[in-house]
């Protein structure tokens, strides 16, 4: 490892020591190789801090260290609701980081949805699993933390296109969970996921794999909240192939400390991935998002939205590199994302960043942190709107072109839900 | 009592002196027009009356049915009554036009102390003002003045003033911009504003507009000052010779 030890450190070796000591279940040289891959890799990483290029707005090893406020020792639990509950759909559960049988309603899949344990990975587990399970995400450290130190996970296969969206649901308990997901849509076939999480107090690290096939289509919505001391890590790698197609909303409160990291290869022609996303944060919460989209071929297209607002003394954090490859001509690449500050101690990071190797491609980006528009709020109040009700009224219509990418009505109306309570406090926060 | 009196008004923005000393009175009833060149400090005044931040009063006052202005919020003195029509009206995406119009009189009805009205009420209300206006249905359910051509914005102040009937409506360059049939719609829902309790002060770069509204008085603005003060002849005069050479007979 390098440079000192710290108690991050010490706390992760320690969740590694509780998952050596317990019989792993496995045995299989194919997943052994991997973790163990893993494990010395993340040993060399360490745990990410600031002084990392990529994370230096976000100082994980800092937040780890950090000692815990009293009042906050006992892990007060987040919030339990589910935003996506009024949606009818098949749903997964996923307890402390391994697939929950017992809570989930699994056997409610549509035919054509394979869902396996990986808990009990092995010589016995199906060759979708083996084949993909820990290949598309290994490069980064908190990846390789979660495969190495995961206790169990969830894997599921689509092979036919599904119209009932499928709801994936995170309970977090107060220990530190390394947890890993991997989802394959074949050829043809799509997948609505509604994921969100509930009762995060703790420190979390999830790493999911996602690769669509030819002609695959997946709409991915994600909602997180958490306590406010937890520390939620979630690194989501996607692969996609020729024709197909990867929607996904990220919409987030925070926490002490939250970062959703996006890899994204598209990687044959006609693949195309459009991301959209808010962040609406209060207090002293943190939330992160950081993107990585790689034109591995021609002809593929990326699209980014992203509108964050941040109240009180929080933190909005945005990372998007774009990389076009030599040869991957006739791509094109979209990326917005701006960030609005409430607050007069919130701060905002937004860093673009554009990586084009190719001759012929089509790009714009555009990034910018803002107060609201004087003359807007003037109109307003001009018209008879108080001023808490005119700057409200703009912050909402602020966030709302990012939320309007989500085609399905009923999980926009409740993502807006989601977005407005988050904002509730943004809002007052700033008073 | 004047419904509008302004004494002597002097006002900087970013510490910049640009209205000058603006003596100007506006009865119940009345309608006056206030002209002059670009940068004479028409919008200024507009913005003052209305109460936009960072308009300093230096000196001087401006009095509404009796009562000091300056200390009020923009909001206040729209539920007192007072309304400015933008020269700019500003887009607002995400907020529907119909729901816009339903917070703005429902938030003016509340800071007076009446009840709510609730959203068929506003319907109905807009939709009489709406058909004389030619605002479309369409146009109320796209999102505030976004995407709307210049007419369409300026039609939608015209169709705001009439919906909050206010007591004092102040009218910044409604009608630049505008093509013929236009001006005449714009026109047309002025006129229809006019009452024996109601001020309308109308400001204009140009004389075009006069053709169509008549004002009880004209005023020529220049350099932060009123220059020229006379009935709707003096529009006429202005015509012919100018605001320099207006200004030049009047120093």
């Amino acid at each position: 490892m390098t440079g000192q030890a710290t108690a991050a450190d010490h706390l992760l070796s320690q969740a590694f020591a509780a998952f050596a000591s317990e019989p792993s279940g496995s045995g299989a040289m194919w997943l052994d190789q991997r973790r163990e891959r893993a494990l010395r890799n993340f040993r060399l990483a360490g745990i990410p801090h600031r002084r990392v290029e990529e994370w230096k707005y976000t100082d994980l090893r800092a937040a780890l260290d950090a000692p815990q406020e009293p009042a906050l020792a006992d892990h007060a639990p987040g919030p339990l609701r589910d935003p996506f509950a009024a949606i009818t759909g098949p749903r997964l559960v996923m307890n402390d980081g391994c697939f929950d049988w017992a809570r989930s309603k699994a056997d409610s899949c549509q035919a054509g949805i394979d869902v396996f344990d990986l808990a009990t990975a092995g010589e016995m587990t199906p060759d979708w699993v083996k084949r993909n399970f820990g290949e598309v995400l290994a490069a980064g450290a908190m990846e390789q933390a979660s495969l190495a130190l995961m206790r169990g996970g969830l894997a599921m296969r689509v092979a036919a296109p599904s119209t009932i969206p499928v709801h994936l649901h995170f309970l977090h308990g107060a220990s530190a969970v390394h947890g890993r997901v991997l989802i394959v849509v074949e050829e043809g076939a799509s997948l609505v996921l509604l994921e969100s999480h509930g009762g995060h107090s703790g420190i979390s690290n999830l790493g999911m794999e996602i690769v669509l096939k030819p002609h695959a289509q997946m709409t991915h919505l994600r909602l997180a909240e958490a306590a406010p001391d937890a520390v939620q890590i979630e690194v989501v790698g996607i692969r996609v192939g020729r024709d197909a197609r990867y929607q996904g909303h990220f919409s987030q409160k925070g926490a002490r400390l939250s970062r959703l990291e996006l890899w994204i290869w598209l990687h044959d022609k006609g693949a195309e991935a459009e991301l959209s996303g808010a962040s609406v944060l209060s207090g002293r919460l943190h939330a992160d998002v950081t993107t990585r989209i790689d034109h591995v071929a021609g002809n593929t297209g990326s699209r980014q939205l992203f509108k964050h607002v941040a109240g009180g003394n929080s933190r909005t954090v945005y990372q998007g590199k774009i990389t076009v490859r030599k040869g991957a001509n006739g791509s094109d690449s979209r990326q917005t994302a701006k960030a609005l500050l409430l607050g007069a101690r919130a701060e905002a990071d937004l860093k673009p960043e554009l990586e084009i190797l190719a001759d012929d491609v089509k790009c714009a980006h555009g990034a910018a942190v803002g107060d609201l528009d004087a003359d807007s709020l003037f109109y307003l109040r001009s018209r008879g709107l108080g001023e808490g009700e005119a700057r409200s009224l703009l912050v909402r219509a602020f966030l709302q072109d990012a939320v309007a990418e989500v085609a399905r009505e009923d999980a926009r109306a409740a993502i807006w839900d989601f977005v407005e309570s988050g904002l509730v406090e943004a809002l007052g926060a700033q008073a | 009592m004047n419904m509008l009196e302004i004494e002597d008004l002097h006002v900087a923005v970013q510490g910049r002196e640009i209205l000058k000393g603006i003596n100007l009175s506006v009865r119940a009833g009345e309608m006056h027009a206030i002209m002059g060149p670009n940068g004479s400090g028409k919008s200024t005044l507009s913005y003052a009356l209305a109460g936009r931040e960072g308009y300093a009063i230096t000196s001087g006052r401006m009095s509404y049915m009796g009562e000091d202005l300056a200390q009020l919020a923009p909001e206040v003195r729209a539920a007192r009554g007072i309304f400015l029509a933008l020269q700019y009206p500003v887009e607002i995406p995400g907020v529907t036009t119909m729901n816009f119009l339903k917070a703005a009189l429902n938030a003016q009805r509340r800071a007076r102390g009446e009840s709510e009205f609730d959203a068929l009420t506003v319907l109905r209300l807009v939709r009489e003002k709406a058909a004389s206006l030619r605002v479309p249905e369409e146009m109320l359910r796209r999102a505030l003045n976004v995407g709307f051509s210049g007419g369409e914005k300026k039609r939608l102040e015209i169709l705001q003033m009439a919906l909050f009937k206010p007591s004092l409506a102040i009218l910044d360059e409604t009608d630049s911009g505008l093509d013929i049939d236009a001006l005449k719609l714009v026109a047309e829902g002025i006129n229809a504003m006019r009452a024996p309790d109601r001020g309308l002060l109308v400001i204009t770069h140009y004389q075009r507009l006069l053709e169509y509204i008549v004002p009880d008085r004209v005023h020529v603005l220049a350099d932060g000052r009123i220059v020229a003060e006379g009935g709707k002849e003096l529009a006429h005069e202005l015509e012919a010779k100018g605001y320099a050479g207006l200004a030049k007979d009047a120093a």
